[in-house]
């Protein structure tokens, strides 16, 4: 029995419906004439609290309200990658094409295509038991991903009766019956999942794995791992978008989900214009071909904003179910706590800081815990991993309000975006003293394992350089640099040399956009190289003056965008006139 | 507006702030145009902020002065607040509510539109990549505008950002095409004098007759500088996608349209978030910002330069703050160049715009303009650390080298940002420039450009 | 006859008359060649200084020329607006008479009847008082025989004709007179009538 109310108030996206006893909390409802989708998020007696999802203008109370029986719910299967959808998974292409170049109200479309036909491969044969989570087949979705159709987690599961041949089905088929005491249960091509609740997995794992980015100050001194949690703070202009752009094209992961979560439109036009153009590092194939991105611009409804996060983060689930590493990013999650916050000041609760609900904390934490490394459910066994990175836009550019700390206390890396950085163009602008991962430990192994033994100490021997650059920027201050003895100078010197050399990273150069876990250990070897036989020389009697000159300091500060990932011999060769230079300098002081 | 059809209601149950509760009302919509109409017959315009339970909250636009709970008619008239255009707007001056102030008759509709406009899908955005030269060289060079762009100027109480835009308003153009720009106004809570100054700067170009001017000036009603930037943009939209033209859209300033949204926001004792701004200030702006930009299959495109006045210069402010985060950069005005007396004081390190990127380089203005700009950054913002440790050592303490971004720092802010009001420099003038004042530097020093680049332009 | 001494003196004024003639010439000539210099020096630059006042003249005519043929264009358009208005504020007067003096016949007696509808279920009840003016009382007054709670007020409003009418209790009102109703077509009726004119689009 679904519920049939009437509007009985209206503010904004908030609505009010009476004769709704028969609605459940989180059901997804339709509203007004203009069958406006709307999600009902609070119950007191017979008068349902509705969040609309589309512009409420024009919306009188009377009007008919009439529930789905169903809660807010994602389809899952086939056509979702490559797809750009906005906050409750319709696709925004479709809606253009019923309402033209703004969007229109009250327009209902299916997630994907259920009239395409995709070419289905069974894995399972009549007599099978299948389980919950099983793959029943697999289907090419694009040139990347193969997309693996699973029997749904909330699926009896049983005896196969019926699968269908190889061939070209489309989605609403019936491609197979699992028989369980009894009872026949066919299956298509997809399933719907509701977006509130986490999908079940077998087991978790501790994350051990880097998610490599390319990016030398997240992947050598930051890490995230897969299936990790990492947020990214920063006022305006420090780079956010630019940084998260990079991670969305350059992870190691089979797929990526973007949400775009009341930002800017022209920023996922933008996405939309250069994804298809570039190409995965590691297979050549268009990025478009692994990405979906959600987009809840900050000028549409405000409501469906909310919902964006959760939507993205199952359809994630989905395909980390099939065994992929996902990796999720959403810009930005200051922008979907507004949203709560908007709701909860309608619903009239009690605020807690800033005007934020009391429950923000529970939902950031509740949204960060569906990240993971996991043993998904079901046989043939598979390993898949969800990891999430989320921006916060602080006011202010202030690290102590609500979401930013919030956000702290339930992620493992940490970004702080700094705006000094920014202001004197240094890109990204993560600030090296603010910032940590608590991956470290946890990776190095894979490191040691795949690159070199000694990455954590000299990533050690790196950062603390900075370090000690960071104390003494403190006297240049106030005495100028003149006051420091030469090894001082050296650190300063070597210190400007990794910021320009290593922490900055040029996302608009060919070369630079890009860095390979090799060259960026070489790279940073290079650099602590050149620390340390600069200490020797100056002990040896080499002037500071001499060394500030020498001409490989330009090929080591360069080197990032002019040596490319498959001319690595060209590093060594720096290598090699640096320690020429080295003799030079001080041969020349002690021939003096 | 003419007289409106709908039901008049009499029962007022509350005046507060810019607010009228209305009573008994049974058939109103969220959204909705309400027509107030005072004891002495008076007509005000407002909308609906929230209905049901039998009652209206209406916001009036031109403000509760004078009105009474007996005697006070509001009269719900079945539609939202829509905005008559045609060709026909060109050339005019409105007042902030979209009426003719000009003496001229209202314009003959080609149609009404909502003044809320709809949100632009995202997949139909038209990536802005097509180079404004403004002949402002720190625009130009640096901050380079594209078409479609949304790119605030954040400047102080008494600075020349109206100077500046007036500027750029005159002097914009797009390099190799004849297209002209559409200008469209929107004073919001600024002084007669300002709106003034810039309205004749629009004549004396002769561009008056292609702009279209909304002026809700400091001693106009506060409530309705809400509804003034809508009205505005809801023309430009409509000239820039049903006419294609490609429009600036100036609306200065937004401080004051903030403002008028914290005060209903105060008179309805909503939760407030930073210095009392409603914590739906973001989501609000952003409905504004958003409706600049280009369309998939359509001709022309809104361009947006929004001028907001930072209250004691705090770039933190919740209003430049929450509009950083919405607009594609922002041109930040000096407190400092401005005392100097720079035009235009621009401080370039607080200064950026986003999609420069893609409006500039080989084949739009030079193949060097992003290298040589990013040099520029690169060395101005060492030359402020040269000053400042000048500052703490002396002239004499500094090297050779530090000494040679003094002069750099000197000669950038005498030679390339300095130029005259009237002064139209065009983007070669701009980039030659930038090498000038680059080549102060030794040639090592030039990190962030290529070889070839500096053996071709480097001034030795 | 001049004395030796100053024979000699003589010879020696003439001697340094001699020399200071050539250094005098030689300096004549130095400044001359250097005002010569100077003058060619100095003449490019005044073509430059020239060239600027007639440039700078040139751009400020450009400038008022624009400005003038932008004003005059504008001011062009502005009378044919205003001249468009007028005509259409006749069109209007003219219209208005006419339905003023429309025949009060059955046909008018059903859209008085209409028009009574729409206004009670705009103000949802039908306790209602309704006002009209002398001409349409008697229609009007046959047309509220059928609504059971209407009553027709004795008051008469000025109007060219339809009804307004009120809810019992005076808190609502529904103006549907035939003027408020002219007055809410205005905007598409300027807009035809401006069509027909083929001005503005």
């Amino acid at each position: 029995m679904v519920a049939q109310g009437r509007i009985v108030w209206v503010s904004g996206p908030a609505v009010k419906a009476d004769g709704m006893a028969d609605a459940k909390m989180y059901e997804t409802v339709s509203v007004g004439e203009a069958k406006l989708i709307g999600e009902v998020i609070r119950l007191t007696g017979d008068v349902a609290f509705i969040q609309v999802y589309e512009s409420t203008s024009g919306l009188k109370p009377g009007e008919p309200v009439v529930g789905t029986g169903n809660p807010l719910s994602v389809l899952l299967g086939p056509g979702i990658i490559g797809q750009i959808y906005d906050g409750i998974q319709r696709p925004l292409k479709d809606l253009a094409d019923k309402s033209g170049s703004f969007i229109g109200r009250g327009i209902t479309t299916t997630p994907v295509d259920m009239t395409k036909k995709y070419h289905f491969n069974p894995t399972v044969a009549v007599g099978d038991e299948v389980e919950p989570g099983n793959i029943i087949g697999t289907v090419p979705e694009t040139s990347l991903i193969e997309h693996k159709i699973l029997v749904p987690p909330n699926h009896a599961g049983g005896k196969i009766t019926k699968i269908v041949s190889e061939g070209d089905y489309d989605l609403e088929t019936e491609i197979a019956v699992v028989e369980k005491d009894g009872q026949s249960a066919p299956l298509k091509m997809y399933h719907k999942w509701p977006v509130r609740s986490p999908r079940p997995y077998l087991k978790r794992y501790d994350p051990t794995i880097p998610l490599l980015t390319g990016q030398r100050v997240i992947d050598t001194f930051f890490p995230l791992a897969k299936g990790g949690t990492g947020s990214i703070p920063g006022a305006f202009g420090t780079g956010k978008t630019v940084t998260l752009h990079q991670i969305a094209k350059w992870a190691d992961s089979q797929v990526v989900v973007y949400i775009g979560c009341g930002e800017r439109g022209n920023e996922m036009t933008e996405v939309l214009v250069e994804f298809p153009e570039l190409k995965d590092p590691r297979t050549g194939k268009p990025l478009m071909d692994r990405t979906v991105l959600v987009a809840n611009t900050s000028n549409m409804p405000v409501a469906a904003r909310e919902a964006s996060i959760y939507t993205g983060v199952t359809i994630a689930e989905y395909y980390r179910d099939m065994g992929y590493d996902v990796v999720l990013v959403a810009d930005s999650t200051s922008r979907w706590a507004e949203a709560l916050r908007e709701m909860s000041g309608r619903l009239e609760e009690m605020p807690a800081e800033e005007g934020y609900p009391s429950y923000l904390a529970s939902r950031l934490a509740e949204f960060y815990e569906r990240a993971g490394r996991v043993r998904a459910s079901g046989s043939p066994e598979r390993d898949g991993s969800v990891s999430l990175v989320g921006a916060v836009s602080p006011s202010g550019g202030d690290f102590t309000e609500p979401v930013t700390t919030h956000t702290m206390r339930f992620i493992k890396t940490f970004w702080a975006l700094d705006a000094k950085l920014a202001y004197s163009r240094h890109y990204p602008s993560i600030n090296w003293m603010n910032s940590y991962s608590g991956y470290l430990a946890d990776i190095a192994k894979w490191w040691s394992e795949n690159i070199s033994d000694d990455w954590l100490k000299l990533r050690g021997e790196t950062y603390g350089i900075l370090q000690r650059e960071d104390t003494l920027k403190e006297i240049v201050r106030l005495l100028g640099p003149e006051a420091l003895p030469d090894e001082e100078k050296l650190i300063l010197e070597v210190a400007r040399m990794i910021k320009i050399g290593i922490l900055q990273q040029n996302s608009f150069d060919d070369v630079d956009t890009y860095c390979s876990p090799e060259k960026q250990f070489k790279l940073m070897k290079l650099l602590v190289d050149f620390y340390n036989q600069g200490q020797q020389a100056l002990k040896d009697g080499a002037a500071l003056a001499d060394i500030r000159a020498m001409p490989v300091i330009a090929s080591l500060l360069k080197a990032r965008m002019e040596v490319k990932d498959d001319e690595m011999d060209k590093l060594e060769k720096v290598q090699n006139e640096m320690v020429e230079q080295f003799k030079n300098v001080t041969g020349v002081k002690v021939s003096n | 507006m003419t007289t409106q059809g709908g039901v008049q209601y009499s029962k007022i149950a509350e005046i507060k702030g810019p607010l009228v509760i209305v009573d008994g009302v049974e058939n109103a919509a969220f959204d909705e145009l309400v027509e107030i109409e005072t004891n002495e017959g008076e007509k005000r315009l407002g909308k609906v902020l929230e209905v049901g339970n039998g009652k209206a909250i209406v916001q009036v636009f031109e403000g509760t002065t004078g009105l009474s709970v007996s005697g006070t008619n509001a009269k719900f008239v079945g539609k939202v607040m829509e905005m008559p255009v045609s060709e026909e707007v060109l050339g005019r001056v409105f007042d902030g509510l979209g009426r003719p102030k000009d003496g001229l008759p209202d314009p003959v509709a080609s149609s009404f539109l909502d003044i809320n406009g709809a949100p632009m899908n995202p997949e139909q955005r038209e990536y802005p990549k097509d180079f404004i030269q403004t002949g402002v060289s720190v625009i130009d060079g640096m901050l380079t505008l594209v078409r479609g762009q949304k790119l605030p100027i954040f400047s102080g109480s008494g600075m020349s950002h109206n100077i500046l835009a007036a500027q750029i308003a005159r002097q914009a153009s797009v390099v190799g095409t004849s297209d002209e720009f559409a200008v469209v106004f929107a004073a919001i809570g600024v002084q007669f004098s300002e709106a003034e100054y810039f309205r004749r700067s629009l004549e004396e170009s002769g561009a008056l007759k292609r702009s279209v001017l909304f002026l809700n000036l400091a001693d106009d009603p506060a409530i309705e500088r809400i509804i003034t930037p809508r009205v505005a943009l809801t023309v430009a939209e409509y000239l820039a996608y049903d006419l294609g033209m490609h429009v600036l859209v100036i609306l200065t300033d937004m401080t004051n349209y903030a403002e008028a949204l914290r005060e209903i926001s105060a008179a309805r004792e909503e939760v407030p978030g930073r210095k009392g701004y409603p914590g739906y200030l973001y989501t609000d702006l952003s409905t504004i910002y958003e409706r600049a930009g280009r369309l998939r299959g359509k001709n022309g495109s809104v361009t947006q330069m929004p001028i907001l006045s930072m209250p004691s210069d705090d770039i933190t402010h919740p209003i430049p703050d929450l509009t950083g985060y919405i607009t594609e950069g922002q041109i930040v005005l000096g407190r400092d160049l401005f005392r100097q007396g720079v035009y235009p004081p621009v401080n370039i390190l607080m200064s950026l715009s986003r999609i420069m990127k893609d409006g500039i380089g080989e084949g739009r203005t030079r193949a060097d303009h992003q290298e040589i700009s990013n040099q520029n950054y690169d060395a101005y913002s060492r030359a402020q650390e040269v000053r400042a440790l000048a500052g703490i050592v002396g002239k004499a303490g500094l090297t050779e080298v530090d000494l040679n971004y003094m002069n750099f720092g000197d000669e950038f802010e005498n030679k390339f940002l300095t130029q005259a009001i009237d002064e139209n420099r065009t983007i070669e003038e701009t980039l030659g420039l930038q090498w000038n004042t680059i080549s102060n530097l030794p040639k090592n020093e030039l990190t962030k450009v290529k070889d070839k680049f500096i053996e071709q332009y480097y001034k030795e | 006859m001049p004395s030796l001494a100053e024979l000699s003196l003589e010879k020696t004024v003439d001697q340094v008359l001699e020399k200071n003639r050539s250094q005098l010439l030689e300096s004549l000539k130095l400044s001359f060649s250097e005002s010569q210099q100077q003058l060619s020096d100095s003449l490019p630059e005044l073509e430059k200084e020239y060239e600027r006042i007639l440039s700078e003249g040139q751009k400020e005519a450009e400038k008022i020329e624009k400005q003038i043929v932008g004003s005059s264009d504008l001011e062009v358009r502005n009378k044919a607006l205003l001249l468009v208005e007028e005509h259409t504020s006749m069109v209007f007067e003219k219209a208005k008479e006419q339905i003023k003096n429309t025949k009060r016949d059955s046909n008018y007696s059903n859209l008085i009847s209409t028009l009574l509808t729409e206004a009670t279920e705009a103000l949802g009840t039908s306790e209602i008082t309704v006002f009209t003016n002398s001409t349409d009382k008697d229609i009007v007054q046959s047309a509220i025989s059928k609504i059971s709670g209407a009553d027709l007020s004795s008051e008469q409003i000025d109007c060219m004709g339809g009804v307004k009418i009120t809810s019992k209790d005076g808190s609502m009102t529904f103006d549907n007179t035939i003027d408020a109703r002219f007055e809410r077509m205005k905007p598409l009726i300027r807009k035809n009538i401006a069509a027909k004119f083929s001005l503005g689009n």
